[in-house]
């Protein structure tokens, strides 16, 4: 824990919040002021600053977690969309050093907006881009995921296709689109 | 978001073709999906891309839309619409992928940070059926600017959210500890793409067309240099974006 951190005094439970789920390495809570009721906040108990400081293990918790809450925010809000956002640095908007993602149940017309303007990049620019990705993760990106870790939470059960039975099941809705 | 145009039917189509999908089931609807997806033609290799990084499970290209240079797509290779679809072991490594691009986006495009973004649902700005995670390399003042108002949600909504959503959390819980332990996975075998790829565009249809460009990038440093300051850049790097934040 860190001193003067909001979010670990949170997940320490030493500042009242609402809290929606916890493990051994996560913690979720609600935004109180949230795009939309059910935003909710997913983080480490330890500090970690930003997403390339958390150990792999803990991002496993982390997404799984979210992942749990989005489809939760799907059932039992009766939401028409999710989003998972993360701000990760200054310039991506981050106020707080603390690694959270957000969960943030849509509706039509919430007022979020997550869309951008494409910039138009022409081929020697995009050629220039790739390159450089592809140096950097050769030179160094590979071994990161060398070895994914265990999932302590996960089941196989639960993992499989759900059951889809009824006509308003929000997996069912998105097999539907029209493409 | 800015991956896919909208096709256009007639009402007629859309009322034959929701007929059809009616009487599917949900294995032929993803059998269906999956023939009409786009992204899983990328991935099987029938409609070019630039693929930055692939593995046995995902992969990752640039998006031909971005909100800034180094815009990428991470999708599993398998077919899903959306996230609460994807098994748990699938989850993790798609985000640990998430965590080195962002990671080597940091170092190669030498921006301050990422976005990194997931829709799910139309409502949410998803157009493609293929579920994809996008992280945006930022920079400041890169005029990108993403909108999440903060409402005063009323002490008895959050009171009532909260039980809500934890009961219905819990429940998840109670039916994951009945299951079995699931073996993870565990890639074997990663490589970077080393094809060329042509520089053909995976869409032609670009509407509102705008031609702002971008400044040209510096020229790659040498790989022997670079390996040389890998281990200390990669150090700096962090601690500077971490510091900036306060976390010293």
């Amino acid at each position: 824990m860190k001193e003067g951190c909001l979010l670990c005094q949170i997940a320490a439970e030493k500042i009242p919040s609402y809290k929606v789920y916890e493990d051994d390495l996560v913690i979720a809570v609600l935004d109180v002021n949230g795009a939309n009721p059910g935003h909710c906040f997913v983080m480490p108990k330890e500090h970690y600053p930003i997403l390339e400081q958390v150990p792999d293990n803990v991002l496993g918790n982390l997404f799984i977690a979210a992942n749990k809450i989005s489809s939760a925010i799907f059932e039992a809000l009766k939401v028409q969309g999710t989003n998972i956002f993360l701000r990760n640095g200054i310039p991506a908007g981050q106020t707080v050093a603390h690694f959270m993602i957000n969960v943030i149940p849509r509706q039509e017309n919430d007022g979020v907006n997550l869309q951008w303007k494409p910039k138009q990049l022409n081929e020697e620019e995009l050629s220039t881009v790739e390159l450089k990705f592809k140096e950097e993760i050769k030179n160094t990106g590979v071994r990161a995921i060398e070895s994914t870790p265990k999932v302590e939470t996960a089941s196989k059960e639960t993992t499989a296709e759900p059951v889809i039975d009824d006509e308003d099941d929000y997996v069912m809705k998105q097999l539907k689109r029209i493409p | 978001m800015a991956e896919q145009p909208q096709q256009q039917m007639s009402e007629e189509q859309v009322k034959a073709l929701q007929e059809k999908l009616k009487q599917m089931s949900p294995e032929e609807l993803k059998e269906f999906q999956k023939k009409q997806c786009i992204f899983c033609q990328i991935i099987s290799g029938k409609v070019q891309s630039r693929k930055v990084y692939e593995d046995e499970h995902v992969l990752a290209i640039l998006d031909i839309n971005p909100a800034n240079p180094g815009h990428l797509l991470i999708m599993p290779k398998e077919h899903y619409s959306i996230m609460p679809q994807i098994p748990e072991e699938e989850v993790t490594h798609i985000f640990l992928a998430t965590k080195t691009l962002s990671n080597a986006s940091l170092r190669a495009l030498e921006v301050q940070g990422s976005n990194i973004i997931v829709a799910n649902g139309v409502a949410a700005g998803q157009r493609a059926q293929h579920f994809m995670v996008h992280l945006i390399p930022r920079k400041d003042n890169d005029d990108v600017n993403f909108e999440v108002p903060q409402k005063t949600i009323p002490e008895d909504e959050l009171q009532k959210v909260q039980k809500t959503l934890s009961e219905s959390l819990g429940a998840k819980v109670e039916q994951a500890k009945q299951g079995a332990v699931p073996t993870p996975l565990v890639p074997k075998e990663t490589s970077v793409v080393e094809a060329e790829f042509k520089e053909k565009p995976i869409k032609k249809q670009i509407k509102n067309k705008k031609t702002k460009k971008l400044p040209k990038k510096k020229a790659i440093k040498k790989t022997k240099q670079k390996k040389q300051t890998e281990q200390k850049q990669e150090n700096v790097n962090l601690d500077d974006i971490a510091d900036i934040l306060g976390a010293k």
